[in-house]
């Protein structure tokens, strides 16, 4: 029953692999423009200014808004290749490393309490990771294998604390964009591709590792694994039968559990508390298997995370459906997208660069003229997309000139060595303002994030999140004049003009046109016995304005 | 594609009754049966639920089931109630004044003993297991009927300790199901405008924040970018109703009825949430766990419901509401016939009771044939998926044909091995 299956998936993935390639001295990123050109069905949106694609490719590589200067600056440059050299001026800062280990965390986890590693050691590992020429198929592969032995000891966090349920699930839907959590009790029922078999294929990889007892010695736990002897078992829940399956990633060959001579099992005895070491280590394989080049799933899952990662929607999409019945938008860009990535050994720099580089990502995001509206899955504009909880976070405190200010705070002077009450905060027992960036940073996942646990694809801009914009103390805080923030600038501005000037670049990024002109100094001359509230007014609503919310 | 309906249509249940009472006010043969103000007057009632949770487990001995001459009673006498041959402990005075207006079943079993595992499988109504979390049910109802009044959340948990947007109880269906808590009655601290900030300048500032939309949204497609505008509105939609989070405005005489400890307060704090029309409010309370003392505990925690239930049926029957809003009184279990060694009793799933008025609910019934004793169910027991086909079915969802889909997957909305229970049901 199995292999005519696998076959067929064979046959999808590489379809087109033949009929497409990079044409000779192409790059990448003009091959892209002319597929997305080739399934357009009508006009595409003009390329974006100059100020609009600073903005994006700023938020999408380092997290950050530009300041004020860096539009002026960016605007007035007349060479002809400043948009290339910017983006390799990013990928190259740290900044990207610190963006990029906060995307793949929250992609990788889901914001998660995972397990014993703490958030700190992943991040901190995650950045080391993204600095140089960080390979995907390499990072995965240690997030996979890890014991949890010295320098690997923090890659183990995507491991959790062992749940291979768990662990099964996310293999599934975040590295092979498979949603297989209906097929542990039965075939898929209403995706035919997915089978039950899939499931425990990928289970059979994981269900002999689990946490160790804490070590003799150094009292860690570690991730270790037990003797395969057995195939593992399953039944649907809707048709008698036992079924068998070893090791097997979705296209691929099972994998036989080898027979040892009793006594031969193991490669090294139980020592320190720590159970034997077996010589057959079925999730070390598949950290080789899921991530090797031949594995179509794992390639195409990746291009698709890091596509869905630039241009807000994956060329499959949702994410975690890609499967037959649900093709991608531009079949023949995903098998390209696949074909280079592992030319080029899993490059994670050298995608990002090719897909920023294109027309595709540059595009701006209004539409074509006498357009009403466009499919999203066309890119015949660039898609808007809401900002995380912590380029939102950062966002407003550049914008509203007080990141300096919070950046200075090391832990909170005023609460000591007290943990800032959060919960206390929210409820309005809590008096204090949140002080740290870090007390800050939980302040803003906590509203903006989604729940523990759920994917940041969709966003809703809910009541919550528009009621703290609204009357949260700190943001208001923040519109104070303290501190040479932004609307202490302003204040000491007399000209309407500049003030409207400052203020739009720094928190729109761009420079206001005639309309907005008027407008400021309308407000300001109706409110001139209130100026300081009036200019705190002008930079609340262009933060909380839809235009700042997204990335456009 | 995903198939874009992710779930069961969100409020055809709520549409399909309106539609209904449409097609009768105008056929011939029922039109005159029904006249178009009537009818009118009908669909606008929507259906609501006030779900009181006594976290823990209350002593159905020193509640719905007294029984004094039982080897396993406690020292209260049981009492008269309005209805003649029902009796209830002595420890709830005002609800057997009110037991014609009620119903209580005496012969809930259930299948857990735990209460990590008891809480969500109770509130969950143990359906199946499909491999996925369920909702609990105020998220299921705020999912299955939609919002009664499209300024207010429809799921709101008035809870001790703090509150928030509580997303966890939603499963899989989605953060936006989740309840909107209320710390001990009180809204999340963004409700509230900050003093520093005028009505007058409020406004100046939100008028701005328009603008700067209108001008973004000129060149886009506005549907997505819809999506945040109206987060704003309901916003200030929420905030201009927050007079119903707030005590200020109750009648002393209120307070005093319902008591003036957490669980009255924040019944009366239900009260005027339903009045204001949030479809479903949860009221949870704890420290009902009487392993030890039960009877001094009792004694001290009973009257605790007892004052504000009863209070609440009646308010909501004076006001004509109670045809339309649900109020149900449970625990995860009941507890043990057997009095231990510290003179409590512990958790019992296997025969207990709970009370149910309200909105095609029975007055005055009390259904289940227990042993003499009260330990066991002597002929029919009902599970707590049974309790959820009754619920679904007296709000006028159909728990056999309404599914949630998720994923694809067709998923019953109440465990299809059980039953609604006839016998509550008018």
């Amino acid at each position: 029953m199995q292999r005519p299956l696998a076959i067929a998936i064979m046959a999808f993935c590489c379809s087109a692999l033949t009929a497409v390639s990079v044409s000779a001295g192409e790059p990448l990123s003009g091959a892209i423009d002319r597929l997305i050109a080739d399934g357009a069905d009508g006009p595409l949106a003009a390329r974006s200014d100059d100020a609009e694609f600073l903005r994006r490719v700023t938020l999408d590589f380092v997290g950050h808004i530009p300041t004020a200067d860096s539009v002026r600056a960016f605007l007035g440059d007349s060479s002809a290749n400043k948009r290339s050299m910017l983006i390799d001026k990013l990928l190259a800062a740290d900044t990207f490393a610190e963006q990029w280990a906060n995307r793949l965390s929250v992609m990788m986890l889901e914001r998660q309490d995972l397990g014993k590693v703490p958030d700190e050691d992943w991040l901190k590992y995650l950045h080391q990771s993204l600095q140089g020429a960080p390979r995907w198929n390499e990072m995965v592969r240690a997030m996979i294998a890890g014991s949890g032995k010295g320098e690997e000891r923090p890659a183990m966090k995507f491991l959790g604390a062992g749940d291979q349920h768990r662990l099964t699930e996310d293999i599934g839907r975040l590295l092979l964009g498979m949603d297989l959590e209906c097929a542990r009790c039965h075939d898929h029922p209403s995706v035919d591709d997915w089978k039950q078999a899939h499931y425990w294929g990928l289970f059979a990889y994981v269900n002999q590792t689990k946490l160790s007892e804490p070590h003799a010695v150094d009292k860690q736990v570690y991730f270790v694994e037990s003797l395969a002897t057995e195939k593992v078992e399953f039944e649907s829940v809707f048709v008698n039968g036992k079924e068998f399956t070893g090791p097997k990633l979705p296209d691929g060959e099972e994998v036989p559990i080898p027979k040892f001579e009793k006594g031969q099992e193991f490669e090294r005895p139980a020592a320190d508390g720590m159970p034997a070491v077996p010589k057959f280590r079925p999730r070390e394989r598949l950290a080789d298997d899921l991530t090797s080049k031949s594995n179509a799933y794992f390639v195409r899952n990746s291009v698709n995370r890091i596509w869905f990662l630039l241009m807000g929607r994956g060329l499959s999409h949702p994410l975690d459906q890609m499967h037959r019945e649900n093709p991608p938008s531009h079949p023949a860009l995903m098998d390209l997208l696949a074909e280079e990535f592992v030319a080029h050994e899993f490059d994670l720099k050298w995608l990002l660069r090719e897909i920023a580089s294109s027309e595709s990502y540059q595009r701006s995001s209004r539409l074509p003229d006498g357009v009403k509206s466009v499919e999203p899955s066309s890119y015949r504009s660039a898609l808007h997309r809401a900002l995380t909880p912590e380029q939102l976070l950062h966002a407003i405190l550049r914008a509203s000139g007080n990141l300096a200010q919070v950046e200075a705070v090391k832990g909170n002077p005023a609460a000591g060595t007290q943990k800032f009450d959060q919960r206390g905060y929210f409820t309005g027992t809590n008096k204090d303002l949140p002080q740290s960036l870090d007390e800050i940073r939980a302040i803003f996942v906590q509203t903006f994030a989604q729940p523990a646990g759920v994917a940041e694809v969709d966003f809703s801009p809910g009541l919550n999140k528009s009621l703290f914009l609204m009357n949260d103390r700190l943001i208001l805080h923040w519109l104070e004049p303290h501190g040479g923030n932004l609307v202490s600038q302003l204040g000491k501005e007399n000209a309407a003009e500049a003030i409207a000037e400052n203020l739009y670049l720094s928190v729109l990024s761009r420079f206001p046109d005639e309309a907005e002109q008027l407008e400021v100094a309308g407000y300001l001359q109706a409110n001139t016995a209130r100026r300081d509230a009036a200019l705190g007014d002008l930079v609340w609503a262009l933060l909380c304005s839809t235009e700042f919310r997204l990335n456009h | 594609m995903m198939d874009p309906n992710q779930y069961c249509q969100p409020h055809e249940h709520a549409m399909s009754r309106r539609k209904m009472l449409g097609v009768i006010g105008g056929t011939a043969g029922f039109g005159s049966l029904l006249q178009p103000a009537v009818a009118e007057a009908i669909a606008k009632k929507e259906k609501q639920v006030c779900l009181i949770w006594l976290d823990g487990g209350m002593s159905q001995y020193e509640s719905w089931h007294p029984l004094p001459d039982s080897q396993f009673a406690g020292p209260f006498r049981s009492i008269k109630t309005s209805v003649p041959g029902i009796h209830f402990s002595e420890l709830m005075p005002h609800t057997a004044k009110i037991a014609h207006k009620i119903s209580v079943i005496r012969t809930m079993a259930t299948q857990d003993p735990n209460h990590s595992t008891g809480v969500p499988r109770m509130q969950r109504g143990d359906p199946l297991n499909r491999g996925v979390d369920y909702p609990y049910l105020g998220s299921a109802i705020a999912k299955l009927l939609g919002p009664a009044d499209p300024a207010l959340p429809p799921y709101i948990w008035i809870k001790p300790g703090n509150g928030g947007f509580i997303h966890h109880e939603a499963g899989f269906l989605g953060a936006k199901y989740g309840a909107l808590a209320l710390g001990d009655g009180r809204a999340p601290i963004h409700i509230h405008r900050p003093a520093s900030i005028s009505a007058d300048a409020d406004a100046a500032r939100q008028a701005l924040r328009e603008k700067a939309n209108e001008r973004f949204t000129a060149y886009r497609g506005a549907a997505e970018i819809d999506a945040y505008e109206t987060s704003y509105d309901m916003a200030q939609q929420l905030m201009a109703r927050k007079d119903i989070f707030d005590d200020s405005g109750l009648a002393p005489r209120d307070r005093e009825r319902y008591g003036q400890h957490p669980l009255g307060r924040h019944i009366l704090r239900a009260r005027g949430l339903l009045e204001a029309g949030v479809r479903f409010v949860k009221v949870s309370s704890h420290h009902w766990d009487t392993h030890g003392d039960n009877f001094n505990m009792s004694q001290r925690l009973v009257p605790q419901i007892d004052q504000p239930f009863a209070a609440l049926v009646d308010d909501l029957d004076e006001r004509g509401m109670l045809d339309d809003v649900l109020v149900i009184v449970m625990s995860e279990f009941g507890r043990s016939p057997v009095i231990n060694s510290r003179l409590g009793r512990d958790h019992w799933p296997d025969c207990w009771s709970l009370a149910l008025a309200g909105c095609g609910i029975k007055r005055g019934a009390v259904i289940g044939n227990t042993t003499a004793d009260g330990a066991f169910v002597d002929d029919e027991g009902y599970d707590i998926g049974d309790l959820f086909h009754t619920i679904f079915t007296v709000l006028g969802i159909n728990p056999r044909r309404a599914k949630y889909r998720h994923k694809g997957q067709k998923l019953a909305i109440a465990n299809d091995e059980c039953r609604a229970i006839k016998e509550l049901m008018l």
